[in-house]
């Protein structure tokens, strides 16, 4: 039987999809068969990111319906034979579509099929937000280091208390830029958490790569070098239970004026 | 006495009632009812065989209501039968819908992503479709705009409709149920003037302008217009 996590955040634009999208693929390259289900109707992004757009034939709301069944609805993704799934999200319609029942019961359809279930939870904390959290057994709270994002996380890790999953919810801490903690301009990582009072699951730092790869379809997993793709494989590997030291920021050199000089002279 | 309001004819095509467009509904179910009652007696001696009648109505539409009311009548009898209850017009919104599917629809809107724009009849589509918009038809679809959504000609389920023209970058092409994925493995296969169609096996294939003579003889009757010479 595997597990549902909910990914969400309350506050859009943080990196709830591409966290989405890059954790399940991580996920996928360990050897875990994954699934993963666009809640966000009427504004669709995951299929994109994974570069799957094309291939939609039904989505969640056929499936709620009764249109068409389950398995018909999931679209495999072919880089990894057999083992990353996703079940689209509608376009045409918007959240009201879907009730907490009717989501509760398909991701407890696929639950058996799969080792993990992620739940891409759309913004906000409306019917949307209740349709994600329905089926979810635990979850991944996504956030930025900016006062707005964790405010929003806030009020989301509030609304979680009041009902409870199966499990604590845990914290992803999303485009972290280091040079602006070192000034002091943005929160830190561990105020954040310490402010927030969840369990920290992992930290990604701001990467141009994520956006390139998002634009090209490839999750930035894929790219072995990436900070970025780092940051989300430790994250899996934690999902896993196995226990990953916090990535250290890249040491950045800072060359005095003096220490320029000397490298000048050097060069001659 | 008037004539009857439901006159029986014999044609080469079979038996007829012919019900007086004129005559009010009451008088036709009155005559209709006799003349029945003595076709069913004149039967009697004869071998029993049922006998399959066209009703005809002129100019007159018959309710619904009525409609069941005079099969109802032929169904009490054990030996006749409604072929069937034609007429001589059709309502406007009848009309107006054998219009609208066999008109040609000019569209030059885009389409964007999450819009759904369904069509009766066919489309001459000029305008642009955007990633996740989807044009819909229950006819044929010529492309001349640019397509990177979803396109679908013959809904709901008429395979013998088409889409032609330059469709490459779609997403997807639907005719009827079948669909296709347009991916690098067979974009290749769609440029200016293809035609995409289903074939005997009920496959979406593709083929040249040339070749819809071939695909779908019926293909330019339907358009129709005037040839001179």
């Amino acid at each position: 039987m595997g597990k549902a996590l909910v990914i969400t955040s309350g506050k859009g634009g943080v990196g709830k999809t591409t966290s989405t999208a890059n954790i399940g693929t991580a996920l996928a390259l360990m050897g875990k068969r994954v699934c993963l289900i666009d809640l966000d109707i009427g504004l669709r992004n995951l299929d994109v990111v994974l570069g799957l757009d094309n291939r939609i034939i039904y989505d969640i709301v056929d499936v709620a319906s009764g249109r068409a069944k389950l398995a018909q609805a999931l679209v495999k993704d072919k880089r990894f034979d057999d083992l990353l799934y996703l079940l689209p999200a509608a376009q045409n319609t918007d959240k009201t579509a879907l009730n907490e029942q009717q989501v509760a019961d398909i991701v407890n359809d696929l639950k058996p099929d799969f080792d993990y279930v992620l739940i891409d939870c759309p913004a906000g904390i409306e019917q949307g937000f209740l349709n994600a959290i329905a089926g979810a057994d635990s979850a991944i709270i996504v956030t930025t280091p900016e006062i707005s994002a964790v405010r929003d996380a806030d009020r989301v890790v509030g609304l979680l208390e009041q009902h409870p999953l199966q499990e604590e919810p845990r914290l992803i801490i999303n485009r972290i830029r280091q040079h602006m903690i070192d000034d002091g301009q943005s929160m830190d990582v561990d105020e954040i958490t310490r402010h927030l009072g969840i369990d920290l699951l992992g930290i990604v730092y701001d990467d141009d790569d994520v956006i390139a790869t998002s634009n090209k379809g490839e999750p930035v997993v894929l790219k072995t070098d990436n900070p970025a793709g780092q940051g989300y494989r430790d994250i899996a590997r934690r999902l896993e239970g196995e226990s990953v030291p916090l990535m250290q920021p890249k040491e950045e050199k800072k060359e005095t004026a003096w220490q320029k000089l000397i490298g000048w002279f050097r060069k001659k | 006495m008037q004539e009857d309001a439901a006159v029986l004819r014999g044609t080469k095509d079979g038996y007829r009632i012919i019900l007086d467009d004129q005559a009010s509904v009451k008088e036709i179910f009155t005559s209709l009812k006799k003349l029945l009652d003595s076709l069913q007696s004149q039967s009697e001696f004869s071998k029993p065989k049922t006998i399959s009648f066209d009703i005809k109505t002129g100019s007159r539409l018959l309710s619904s209501e009525n409609r069941s009311k005079i099969e109802k009548m032929f169904a009490d009898s054990k030996s006749f039968q409604v072929h069937k209850i034609s007429s001589d017009v059709i309502t406007k919104e009848k009309s107006d819908q054998l219009l609208e599917e066999g008109n040609i629809h000019i569209l030059d809107n885009i389409i964007r992503n999450g819009q759904q724009v369904e069509i009766q009849g066919d489309v001459l589509f000029l305008g642009k479709i955007h990633e996740g918009g989807k044009l819909i038809a229950s006819g044929n679809i010529f492309v001349f705009g640019e397509v990177k959504g979803i396109v679908q000609a013959g809904v709901p389920n008429f395979e013998n409709k088409m889409i032609i023209g330059d469709v490459h970058t779609a997403q997807q092409v639907r005719i009827g149920e079948q669909f296709e994925i347009l991916d690098d493995t067979n974009t290749g296969k769609i440029h200016d003037g293809t035609v995409i169609y289903v074939n005997d096996l009920h496959v979406i294939d593709y083929a040249k302008v040339e070749d819809i003579k071939e695909i779908n003889p019926k293909f330019f009757n339907q358009i129709g217009g005037i040839v001179n010479g």
